[in-house]
C-alpha cells in the first residue's frame, strides 16, 4: 500500500496550497499601505526639543557621543563664555549607525530618541549624514515624556549625571543604568 | 573490458550561489554529478566581531555581537551579558531571567523556521519558504515591540534586559503560540510524509555520533544522530531547569531527522514558553549595574545551546571597561568543518549535497565572525 | 447569452475572411500565400501572448498560494507586468561571454524558442480550428518537441559554463527518459482512436463518457503518467531538474541574458501550454463540450491542466537526478506498457464502449 499512501500524501500537499489560495495575503503594499511601527520601534534617531521653548533639549554632555558603539555621532560643543557648553554641530551618520538605541538609554536630558520613523534611504552616501537641524526638524512630532527636571542647573559637562540621576524615568527606560566617559 | 574512466572536475559552488546561505565557497570536486570531495572556504564574511568587541566597552560589545549570528541574535546577546555576568559574579533579577527564557525561545522557534522554509526551498519546495516566514513574522512583531528591532535586538544586557516587556506582549505572545502550534501540521502536512521529499532526505548525510562528537558538531544535528545532548539539560543556564521539556532527538542521523528533530524543538520551545509566561514574576528586569561596568580580572567560558549548537563566549577580563578578548564560538563552525567528512566518498550527487548543507542550517556569519 | 456564445465560433471569423480575400480575384497561389502569412503572425501574435499571460498567471498563483499579492502594480493586478518585464529585457544588454562557443550559443533560444511554436500546426484550437491536419499529427507534435531538449543541451555546450553543462545533459537525459512513458501512453489513446490526426482523436472522443480520461480502467492510468511525463518533459517542477535553481543557480540559461534568456522563458511557458493542450486533446475532449463555442472549451479544459501543473510546481519539492531516472524507468515506462497492452487486449476482445 506504499503507493496508496504516496499518493494519498501528495494530495494532502496540494491540499494545503490550494486551501491557502483562497486566502487574503499576509502582505501588504508598501507604498500605499503603511504597517504602523510599535511604538519603541528604533527606526531613525531623532533630536526632540522642549516642548515649551521649542529648543533642543541637547546640552552637548557627549554621553550620546560616547555610548556609540558605530561612532555615528558627531558633537562639536565648546563650552562658551558663560562656562556652558552650546552644541554648535550635531551630526549623525546613519550610514554606520547601527540603530542600537544606546544613545537614547545613555542621554539623561531627553535629547536624543530612536522615533518610529523610517523611510529614509538617499541616492546619494553624503546626504546619510544628517546635520542637527534636520535631526531636530525630524524629532518635532515625536511624543515624549519629559524626564528632565524643570529647572537645569548650570550644567556641569563631564559629570553631567547627578542632576538627572535622581529624577527616575519611570515609563520608558527603567533602571537605565548612567553611563558616563565609558571610552576614552 | 575495464570500468569506463571518467575525469573528475572541480566545481565552484558559490561565494554567489542560492543554496550556500550567505557567502560559503565550496569547492567541489566532481565525477559527473557525483561529489567526490568538498572543501569548504570560508572568510568571505569575516567582520571581525571578536575584536571589535576588545575595543568597545561592555554595553557596546552586544549590539556588535547582534551581528555575530543574527538569526538568532538573542542568543548572541544573552550568552555575552551571561559571560559577564559570571566575571562580575552578579544576580539577575528573576523577571529578567523569564524574559530571557522567553525571548531566548522565540528567537528559537524563529530560526527553526526560517530553518524549514529555506531548507525546503533548497530542496525544491518554494512554497514552505514563506510560511514558514509568515509564522516568524509574529514572532519578529513580539520583538519590535518588546526591543525596537527586528532583527538585532540589543534587548539581552549584562545584568538583565533592557526594557520591561510593554503590557500587550503576553496576550500576543500567547496568541502567537496557539496560531505557531497549529500552523505546524500544515508544514508537516505538506512536507513531512510526501515522498518526495522522504525521497531526498531519507538515508541522505548520513552522521556518525561518535565522530560527530569529535568534530565538536553540537545542537540539532547532533541530537539527530541519537546524541542527547542539550546544555538547558546537560548545563542548565539562566532557568531552564524550572521548566518542563523534552530533549527531542532522533536516532539515524540523516536529513530527514535534523528536519524532524527542529520541527520538534519547536514544539518544545512553544512548551517552554507557556509555562515561563504562566509563571512570569513581577519585578525589576535589570540588576544595578555600575555606570563604569568593570568585571573584576579573570577568565571565563560560558556556553549555551542555541538553535545551531552550542554558542560560548570566553571572555577574558583584565579589570577595565573594555574585555581584553572575546572569543566566540558557533555551532555552524563545526558543522562546516564536518561537511566534507560526510560527503567524502560517499557517491552523494550535488542535490544531495545542498540537501545535507540545507539541514546543517549553516548560518555563514557565524562561522566567518 | 449562451446562443450568442455559440455562435462565436472563431473559425467562422476566418472563413469570412478568407472569403473575402478569395472574392479579390487574386491568383490561387497569392491567395494562399497571404492566407498562411496572416495565420503564421496570428498564430506567434496569440502564443506569444499566452506566454506572457501563463507568465503573469504563474505568478499569480504562486503569489495567492503564498499568500502573497504576486504582481500588483502595472494595470489591474498587474496584467501587463510581464508586458513590461518582455520589453525590459527586449532593452537588456546583450552580454556576451568570450569563452562560449558562438555558433551554438546563439542559436540555441532561438532554436528552442522556434521548436516551442512548432508544434502548434496541428493542435486544434476548436472544431475545425486548425493550421493543418496532418494525419500524422501527433506523431509530428513528439518529434517537433525534441527539438526543445537540443536547444537546452546546446544551450549547456555552448555557454562553455559547468553549471549549464549540466543543465544540459540533465535535460537531455530526462527528455529521453520521459518521452519513452510519454509515448506509451498516448499510444494507448492511439489505439482507441485509430488515427493519428489530431482532428480524429477529438472526434472519437465525443461525449463526456467517450473522453479517454473515463474510459476504465486504463484512461486514468495513461492520463496520469502522461501528465507526470509532460511535467517532466516540460520542465517544471517537481521535474524541474535541468535548471535546479538551488542546486544548478539557473541550469542551462545561467549565461544567458536579454533577449535570449527571455526566449527560453516564453519557450518554456510556451511548452508548458503544449503539453497540456496535448493532455486536453487526447483525453480531455479536446473542444467537445456544451453551450461554450469550441475554442473557449479547449482554452479552459488547457488552462485547467496548466493551472494543475502550476499547483504541482509549488506544492512539491525537486526530485533528485537519479530518482527522476529511476522513477521514469522503474516505475513509468512498467506502468505505462502494462497499461498499454491492457488497453490492447481490451480493444482486441471488444470489452470497451
Amino acid at each position: 500500500m506504499g503507493l496508496y499512501k504516496d499518493i494519498k500524501n501528495l494530495l494532502l500537499g496540494m491540499k494545503i496550497t490550494g486551501k491557502h489560495l483562497g486566502r487574503h495575503a499576509v502582505t501588504i503594499q508598501y507604498p500605499e499601505e503603511k504597517w504602523t511601527m510599535p511604538e519603541r520601534s528604533r527606526g531613525i534617531v531623532v533630536l526632540l526639543s522642549d516642548k515649551e521653548t521649542g529648543e533642543l533639549n541637547c546640552t552637548g554632555c557627549l554621553l550620546c557621543m560616547r555610548a556609540c558603539p558605530s561612532a555615528a555621532i558627531r558633537i562639536d560643543a565648546p563650552r562658551g563664555e558663560d562656562k556652558k557648553r552650546h552644541v554648535k554641530k550635531f551630526d549623525i551618520n546613519f550610514g554606520i549607525c547601527c540603530f542600537c538605541g544606546l544613545c537614547e538609554e545613555a542621554c539623561n536630558f531627553c535629547a536624543i530618541r530612536m522615533a518610529p520613523k523610517y523611510e529614509f534611504s538617499t541616492e546619494n552616501k553624503d546626504d546619510l549624514t544628517w546635520d542637527m537641524h534636520k535631526l531636530q526638524e525630524m524629532g518635532r512630532d515625536v511624543d515624549y515624556v519629559d524626564t528632565r527636571k524643570k529647572k537645569i542647573p548650570k550644567p556641569k559637562p563631564a559629570i553631567e549625571e547627578k542632576p538627572a540621576s535622581e529624577t527616575k524615568p519611570a515609563e520608558v527606560k527603567p533602571d537605565t543604568p548612567k553611563q558616563e566617559e565609558n571610552n576614552d | 573490458m575495464g570500468k569506463l574512466r571518467t575525469e573528475e572536475f572541480q566545481v565552484n559552488m558559490g561565494p554567489q550561489h542560492p543554496s550556500t546561505h550567505g557567502v560559503c565557497r565550496l569547492l567541489l570536486t566532481m565525477d559527473g554529478e557525483k561529489v567526490v570531495d568538498v572543501v569548504p572556504h570560508v572568510g568571505y564574511l569575516h567582520r571581525s566581531i571578536e575584536k571589535i568587541c576588545e575595543n568597545r566597552t561592555y554595553a557596546m560589545c552586544i549590539p556588535v555581537l547582534d551581528r555575530f549570528e543574527y538569526v538568532t541574535a538573542m542568543s548572541c546577546n544573552y550568552v555575552f551579558a551571561l559571560a559577564a555576568e559570571k566575571l562580575a559574579e552578579m544576580e539577575v533579577p528573576e523577571r529578567a531571567e523569564y524574559l530571557r527564557v522567553i525571548m531566548l525561545e522565540l528567537n528559537r522557534i524563529a530560526s527553526h523556521l526560517i530553518f524549514y522554509g529555506t531548507t525546503a526551498m533548497d530542496v525544491g519546495a518554494l512554497t514552505p519558504f514563506l510560511y514558514g516566514l509568515r509564522e516568524r513574522e509574529l514572532i519578529v512583531d513580539l520583538f519590535e515591540m518588546t526591543c525596537g528591532q527586528r532583527l538585532t535586538y540589543n534587548y539581552i544586557r549584562v545584568g538583565g534586559v533592557s526594557r520591561d516587556i510593554p503590557k500587550e506582549f503576553v496576550p500576543k505572545c500567547r496568541e502567537a503560540v496557539k496560531i505557531i502550534g497549529e500552523k505546524l501540521s500544515d508544514y508537516e502536512g505538506i512536507l513531512n510524509e510526501n515522498p518526495i521529499w522522504i525521497a531526498r532526505m531519507k538515508g541522505i548525510g548520513l552522521t556518525d555520533p561518535q565522530k560527530a562528537i569529535a568534530w565538536g558538531v553540537s545542537g540539532p544535528v547532533l541530537r539527530a544522530a541519537g546524541v542527547k545532548h542539550d546544555l538547558r539539560k546537560d548545563d542548565p543556564y539562566s532557568i531552564y531547569n524550572k521548566f518542563d521539556f523534552d530533549v527531542a532527538i532522533r536516532w539515524n542521523g540523516d536529513c530527514y531527522d535534523r528536519y524532524l528533530v527542529r520541527l520538534d524543538e519547536i514544539r518544545q520551545s512553544l512548551k517552554i514558553i507557556t509555562q515561563a509566561l504562566d509563571g512570569l514574576p513581577e519585578g525589576d528586569v535589570r540588576a544595578k549595574v555600575k555606570a563604569k561596568f568593570k568585571p573584576p580580572a579573570g577568565e571565563v567560558y560560558v556556553r549555551i545551546e542555541n538553535s545551531r549548537g552550542e554558542m560560548g563566549v570566553h571572555l577574558v577580563s583584565d579589570g577595565s571597561t573594555k574585555p581584553l578578548r572575546v572569543k566566540t564560538r558557533g555551532g555552524s563552525f563545526n558543522q562546516l568543518q564536518y561537511l566534507p567528512e560526510i560527503v567524502r566518498g560517499k557517491g552523494y550527487l550535488i542535490a544531495d549535497l545542498v540537501a545535507i548543507f540545507a539541514t546543517f542550517d549553516i548560518i555563514l556569519p557565524e562561522v566567518d565572525r | 447569452m449562451p446562443l450568442v456564445l455559440m455562435s462565436l465560433e472563431l473559425i467562422e471569423i476566418f472563413r469570412w475572411a478568407y472569403g473575402l480575400l478569395a472574392e479579390l480575384g487574386l491568383p490561387p497561389v497569392w491567395v494562399m500565400l497571404i492566407s498562411y502569412g496572416v495565420i503564421g503572425v496570428l498564430m506567434f501574435g496569440v502564443l506569444a501572448l499566452l506566454a506572457l499571460f501563463l507568465v503573469w498567471w504563474e505568478r499569480k498563483v504562486a503569489g495567492h498560494v503564498q499568500q502573497r499579492f504576486g504582481p500588483m502594480r502595472n494595470g489591474w493586478h498587474g496584467w501587463y507586468q510581464t508586458i513590461a518585464d518582455a520589453i525590459k529585457l527586449l532593452q537588456k544588454e546583450d552580454v556576451d561571454i568570450i569563452a562560449r562557443d558562438k555558433f551554438v550559443f546563439f542559436w540555441a533560444p532561438v532554436l528552442c524558442f522556434v521548436a516551442a511554436f512548432l508544434a502548434y500546426i496541428c493542435i486544434p484550437f476548436g472544431k475545425d480550428l486548425i493550421v493543418a491536419d496532418l494525419n500524422i499529427g501527433i506523431l509530428y507534435i513528439m518529434a517537433v518537441t525534441t527539438f526543445t531538449v537540443i536547444a537546452l543541451l546546446m544551450a549547456g555546450w555552448g555557454s562553455n559554463n559547468k553549471y549549464a553543462l549540466f543543465g544540459g545533459m540533465r535535460s537531455a537525459a530526462q527528455a529521453i527518459s520521459y518521452e519513452v512513458p510519454m509515448v506509451a501512453s498516448i499510444l494507448t489513446v492511439i489505439i482507441y482512436a485509430g488515427s493519428l490526426s489530431m482532428v480524429d482523436i477529438v472526434q472519437s472522443q465525443n461525449s463526456f463518457f467517450g473522453w479517454f480520461i473515463c474510459r476504465m480502467p486504463f484512461g486514468p492510468i495513461a492520463f496520469v503518467t502522461y501528465i507526470i511525463a509532460a511535467t517532466a518533459e516540460a520542465n517544471r517542477a517537481p521535474f524541474d531538474i535541468p535548471e535546479a535553481e538551488q542546486e544548478l543557480v539557473a541550469g542551462f540559461n545561467i549565461e544567458y541574458s536579454g533577449m535570449k534568456f527571455a526566449m527560453f522563458f516564453l519557450a518554456e511557458f510556451i511548452n508548458l501550454f503544449t503539453v497540456s493542450a496535448i493532455a486536453v486533446t487526447l483525453f480531455l475532449g479536446g473542444w467537445e463540450g456544451p453551450w461554450l463555442p469550441s475554442w473557449l472549451w479547449f482554452l479552459l479544459k488547457t488552462l485547467g491542466i496548466v493551472f494543475l501543473l502550476m499547483m504541482f510546481r509549488w506544492t512539491y519539492p525537486r526530485l533528485r537526478v537519479d530518482q527522476l531516472m529511476e522513477f521514469a524507468w522503474k516505475f513509468l515506462v512498467p506502468v505505462t506498457f502494462a497499461n498499454l497492452i491492457l488497453a490492447a487486449t481490451m480493444k482486441y476482445l471488444g470489452w470497451y464502449w
